[in-house]
C-alpha cells in the first residue's frame, strides 16, 4: 500500500516534469479501479457551513460516486474574508491534496493562475476518456475555445450551459419612486437617480438614499456605460479595475475610458453632486457595514448588485420584509443597450497541476455534472429535508427552513446544468420578463477567446492599478473639490506608468488576434 | 571562523601544545558548562531559523517572472524589471518617508513617555494607587486593532461619530476628518502612544527597580531633592536601557505596524498621502493585484533597507561609546 502509493506520487511528479502534452498517457492511477475509493477534494469559495447539512449530503452522494467511478468526493472551502488573498495563496501553495478547483476568468483569475501554471493542461484524449459527456457537450458548442492559452492547450471546463445575467445595476424602491414623481416608480435613466435620492433624503429621515460601504466604482461604471458605447475587455485588470476598453463603433482597437472622452469628468461630477445631496455616508470609504441588510430593513435607498442576486434575494426578501415596497432593477447600460450576455466563463472547474488524480477528478466532475440525481445532491441537497418540489414543478424549501441558517453551502458555481435547474419558489415574479428583456438587448461579448499577453505589461498593470485605487473611490464619492484637476492629474500619473506602452501591446496582440480570425 | 582564528593564533604562541584537538573539545566543554543557558536560547533560535532564515532564499522570487508550476527557482530569471515598478509607481519615496517618520515619532514620543511614566510610577508611594494606575494604563496593550479600528470610526465618522455630535451639540459645524489627510498622523500617533506607552514603562520601571539603593540613601544624605535624584541618578541609569531598546526599534524603523494603520486607513485614498507605509502598500498590492513578485520586492527593499539601517545605528552608537554597541 505505502509503496503503491510512493509509486504513485513519483509517478505523478514524473508527469509533471514531463512535457504537459504526454500526461495523458502516464495515468498513474489507473490501477486502483479495483482498490479503495479515491477522495477528491474539490476547492470551493464560500464560507465552510456548520450546520451538518453539507456532511450528510456528501454522505448521501459518495456512495454514488463510488458506485460510478469509485471515488469520494470533500470540499476544500476558501472563505470569503480575504478571499482574493486566499485563493491565489492557496494556488500558489501548490498544495497536492486538492484535485478540482472553482475557478472563473472574470473574477477569479483563471487566466492569471493558468499561466502561472496552477492549473493542469487538460488533453482532449483525457477529457474525452475521462470526462466524455462533458467534453461533448461543451465540444458540441465549439466552447473548449473559451479556455485556452495561447498555447493551445486546454486549462479548464466552463460552466458554458448554464444561463445567468450577472450585470449589474441599482436595487431600488419602486413605492418611493413613484412617491419621487416616476411615472409607475420606474425609473429608465442613471440621472434619474438624483431625483430619488433627493426625494429619499426629505422625506425617509432614517434612511441614506444609497448606503455604500468601500471602495467601489459603481456610481462612475453605471454612468459610463449608459452615455458610451465602451465595451470593457474583462480579460485585463489593472488591481480591481478594468481600464481596457474598445468601443462597439470601433471594436478592434484599444481605448480606456477611464483616459479618453468627456463622460468620465461627467460622471465623476454627478457624483460629487450626489455626495452633496448626502446619498451616501460622508465617511463611506471607511464605513464597513451590512448594506443589503440596510436595505431589507428600510435604511436605504438603494442597493447595488446584478441581476442574479435581484431574482433570486432581493424580491422575496424585500416583498418579505418590506411589504409593498415593489423592489425594481434599473441596469447600467438600460438607456442606451451597452450592456453584455454572461461570459460561458463565469464560472469554471480547473485541475489542480499537482493532483495526485487528475483523471479520477474528472471522472467526478463528469459525474456531478450529467448525473441529475448526483447534480440534485451537490446543488439543493437532500429531498425532503434540504429542499421539497412545489406541486408546480418549483424547487422550494421545507416548513420552518430558514435560508440564512440551513443552507447547504456546497457552492457549485463551476458547472451547473439549465436542464437540472428548477425555478425557484424564492425567485422574483417577474424573473423570465427580466431575462426575456435582457435577452432581446443583450450584445454578445465579442472577446471570449482573446488572450492577451500580459507577460511584458505585468508591471505596467499593477502600477496602474495603483494609481486607480487611488484616484477612482474618491471620484465614486465625489471627494475632490475638482474633479477635473483631479482626473487630469490620474491621467498624467497612469501616463507615467506606462498606459500607453500597455495599450500598444495590447493592440498589437488585438490586431494579431482579429486577423487570425479574419475580423479586421 | 572567528573560532579557528583565535585557536591558530593560540597554536601559533603555544607551540609546545601538540594536539590539535584541543580547542574543539574545549569547544564542547563550554558548551557542556552553558548547556542551560544554551537550552533556554534554544526555542528563540528555532524560531529565526524557522521563520527568518529558512524562508531566506524564497526572496529569489522578487527576481524573477513567478509561476507556480516552474517554482520558485525555476521561474525565468528576469533580473530587476519587478523593482521597476515600485519606482514606477511613484510610490516607493512617499512609502519610504511615511514609514520612517511614523517610526521615528514613535520611538521618540514613545520612549519619552515610557521613560517619563515609569519615573512617575516609581514616585507614588500609595501601593494601590500605583498598581491600578499601571493596569489601567496596561490595559490599552491588550486591545485589538481591530477594536481599536471600530473605536476610531465610531469616535470620528462623520454622520454618527462621537466626536461630531459633540461639536455639532454645543453649536459647531461637524468636521470631515476622514478626508482630512494631515490630521491622520496625529490621530494615529495618539492611538499608537495610548496602545503602547503603559506596556513600554514596563522595561524602564524594571530598570529603575534595579537600580542600587545606595545610590539613593547617598542622595539622601547629601540632600538631593526629587527632581535630582531623578537628574542625576535615575535618567543617566537608564541610559543603556534606552541606547537598546533605541537600537533594537531602529533595525525595525522600515516595519510599520500594519494592524493600527490597516484597520484605522483601510481603503480611504484620500489619506494614503500621509498614511500608507509599506506594510498596507504591499497588502493592498496582493489582495487586488495577485502580484506576489512585486510584493516579495518591496519585502526585500524593505529588509535591506532595514539591515543598513541596524549597521548605521550601531556604527554610530559605536563611535558614542562602545560599550553600549550591539555588536
Amino acid at each position: 500500500m505505502m509503496r503503491n502509493r510512493l509509486a504513485r506520487a513519483a509517478a505523478a511528479a514524473l508527469a509533471l516534469a514531463v512535457t504537459t502534452t504526454t500526461l495523458a498517457a502516464c495515468g498513474p492511477s489507473d490501477g486502483t479501479e479495483s482498490g479503495e475509493p479515491t477522495t477528491i477534494t474539490m476547492l470551493v469559495l464560500g464560507d465552510k457551513p456548520t450546520n451538518g447539512r453539507l456532511e450528510a449530503m456528501l454522505e448521501e452522494l459518495n456512495p454514488l460516486l463510488e458506485e460510478e467511478v469509485n471515488a469520494n468526493l470533500d470540499l476544500f472551502y476558501v472563505e470569503w474574508a480575504d478571499w482574493q488573498t486566499q485563493y491565489n495563496t492557496q494556488l500558489l501553495a501548490g498544495d497536492d491534496s486538492i484535485d478540482l478547483i472553482t475557478t472563473a476568468t472574470d473574477w477569479l483569475f483563471a487566466w492569471e493562475n493558468a499561466e502561472k501554471g496552477a492549473f493542469l493542461p487538460l488533453s482532449e484524449e483525457m477529457l474525452q476518456e475521462h470526462a466524455p459527456r462533458t467534453w461533448e457537450q461543451v465540444d458540441a458548442e465549439g466552447h473548449w475555445e473559451l479556455t485556452k492559452l495561447d498555447d493551445g492547450q486546454i486549462y479548464f471546463i466552463p460552466e458554458d450551459n448554464f444561463t445567468q445575467w450577472t450585470n449589474h445595476g441599482f436595487f431600488y424602491r419602486g413605492d418611493w419612486a413613484a412617491e419621487a414623481g416616476f411615472e409607475d416608480g420606474t425609473i429608465t435613466r442613471f440621472e434619474d437617480f438624483t431625483t430619488y435620492f433627493e426625494w429619499v433624503k426629505e422625506n425617509q429621515p432614517d434612511a441614506y438614499p444609497w448606503d455604500v460601504a468601500g471602495a467601489n466604482e459603481a456610481a462612475l461604471i453605471g454612468y459610463l456605460q449608459g452615455h458610451t458605447d465602451g465595451q470593457t475587455i474583462g480579460q485585463l485588470t489593472a488591481g480591481n479595475y478594468f481600464p481596457f476598453q474598445t468601443t462597439e463603433a470601433d471594436p478592434y482597437t484599444v481605448t480606456s475610458w477611464y483616459m479618453e472622452g468627456d463622460e468620465l469628468l461627467e460622471a465623476a461630477e454627478l457624483a460629487k453632486e450626489w455626495n452633496e445631496i448626502g446619498v451616501w455616508r460622508e465617511d463611506a470609504l471607511n464605513y464597513d457595514g451590512q448594506t443589503r441588510e440596510q436595505f431589507f430593513a428600510g435604511l436605504s435607498g438603494v442597493d447595488q448588485h446584478h441581476t442574479q442576486t435581484y431574482v433570486g434575494t432581493i424580491v422575496d426578501n424585500m416583498t418579505k420584509k418590506q411589504p409593498g415596497s415593489d423592489p425594481k432593477f434599473f441596469y447600467w447600460g438600460q438607456e442606451n443597450g451597452n450592456v453584455f450576455r454572461d461570459i460561458l466563463t463565469h464560472g469554471a472547474m480547473a485541475v489542480n497541476a499537482t493532483s495526485n488524480n487528475p483523471e479520477k477528478a474528472l471522472e467526478v466532475y463528469d459525474v456531478i455534472r450529467n448525473d441529475q440525481e448526483a447534480y440534485m445532491l451537490l446543488t439543493a441537497g437532500i429531498e425532503g429535508t434540504d429542499y421539497v418540489i412545489t406541486e408546480d414543478g418549483e424547487l422550494g424549501y421545507p416548513e420552518g427552513y430558514d435560508s440564512s441558517t440551513d443552507a447547504l453551502g456546497s457552492n457549485f458555481w463551476a458547472g451547473r446544468m439549465d436542464e437540472f435547474e428548477l425555478d425557484r419558489v424564492t425567485d422574483a415574479p417577474n424573473k423570465q420578463e427580466i431575462y426575456d428583456g435582457l435577452d432581446a438587448v443583450a450584445k454578445e461579448y465579442p472577446y471570449s477567446t482573446f488572450v492577451p499577453n500580459k507577460d511584458l505589461i505585468d508591471p505596467t498593470l499593477a502600477a496602474m492599478g495603483g494609481v486607480l485605487s487611488e484616484y477612482i473611490p474618491q471620484l465614486q464619492y465625489g471627494k475632490f473639490d475638482d474633479p477635473a484637476a483631479a482626473i487630469d492629474e490620474m491621467r498624467q500619473k497612469l501616463l507615467d506608468a506606462g498606459y500607453e506602452d500597455a495599450r500598444d501591446s495590447i493592440q498589437s496582440d488585438m490586431d494579431a488576434w482579429a486577423e487570425e480570425r479574419g475580423l479586421k | 571562523m572567528v573560532m579557528q582564528a583565535s585557536a591558530a593564533t593560540r597554536t601559533d604562541v603555544e607551540e609546545h601544545d601538540p594536539v590539535p584537538t584541543r580547542p574543539r573539545a574545549s569547544l564542547l566543554r563550554r558548551i557542556g558548562r552553558n548547556r542551560t543557558l544554551l537550552l533556554m536560547c534554544l526555542p528563540a533560535i528555532a524560531f529565526f531559523v524557522v521563520f527568518s532564515y529558512a524562508p531566506m532564499p524564497g526572496a529569489w522570487i522578487a527576481f524573477t517572472n513567478f509561476n507556480y508550476r516552474d517554482g520558485i527557482f525555476g521561474s525565468p530569471f528576469v533580473g530587476l524589471r519587478n523593482f521597476e515598478f515600485l519606482v514606477q509607481s511613484g510610490q516607493l519615496w512617499l512609502l519610504t518617508r511615511n514609514t520612517v517618520l511614523y517610526n521615528l515619532a514613535f520611538i521618540v514620543l514613545g520612549n519619552i513617555l515610557q521613560i517619563a511614566l515609569a519615573i512617575m510610577l516609581n514616585e507614588i508611594r500609595a501601593k494601590y494607587f500605583k498598581k491600578i494606575s499601571q493596569a489601567v494604563m496596561f490595559l490599552p496593550y491588550f486591545i485589538s486593532v481591530v477594536l481599536i479600528g471600530v473605536i476610531a470610526f465610531n469616535l470620528l465618522n462623520y454622520d454618527t461619530g462621537y466626536v461630531n455630535a459633540l461639536i455639532q451639540q454645543t453649536g459647531g459645524d461637524p468636521i470631515k476628518i476622514y478626508s482630512i489627510a494631515g490630521a491622520w498622523p496625529i490621530i494615529i500617533v495618539l492611538f499608537q502612544l495610548w496602545q503602547s506607552t503603559g506596556y513600554g514603562s514596563i522595561v524602564y520601571f524594571a530598570a529603575i527597580m534595579g537600580i542600587d539603593n545606595s545610590l539613593f540613601e547617598a542622595a539622601a544624605i547629601d540632600g538631593a531633592s526629587a527632581w535630582q535624584r531623578i537628574r542625576y541618578i535615575i535618567l543617566p541609569s537608564l541610559k543603556p536601557t534606552f541606547i537598546i531598546l533605541l537600537l533594537f526599534s531602529l533595525g525595525g524603523i522600515m516595519n510599520g505596524n500594519f494592524g493600527l494603520f490597516w484597520n484605522l486607513i483601510g481603503n480611504n485614498a484620500a489619506l494614503f498621502s500621509t498614511t500608507d507605509i509599506i506594510e498596507t502598500s504591499v497588502y493592498r498590492m496582493i489582495l487586488s493585484q495577485n502580484n506576489f513578485t512585486s510584493s516579495t520586492a518591496v519585502g526585500l527593499y524593505q529588509s535591506l533597507f532595514g539591515f543598513a539601517l541596524v549597521l548605521l545605528a550601531n556604527w554610530i552608537v559605536r563611535r558614542i561609546n562602545e560599550d553600549y554597541a550591539l555588536f
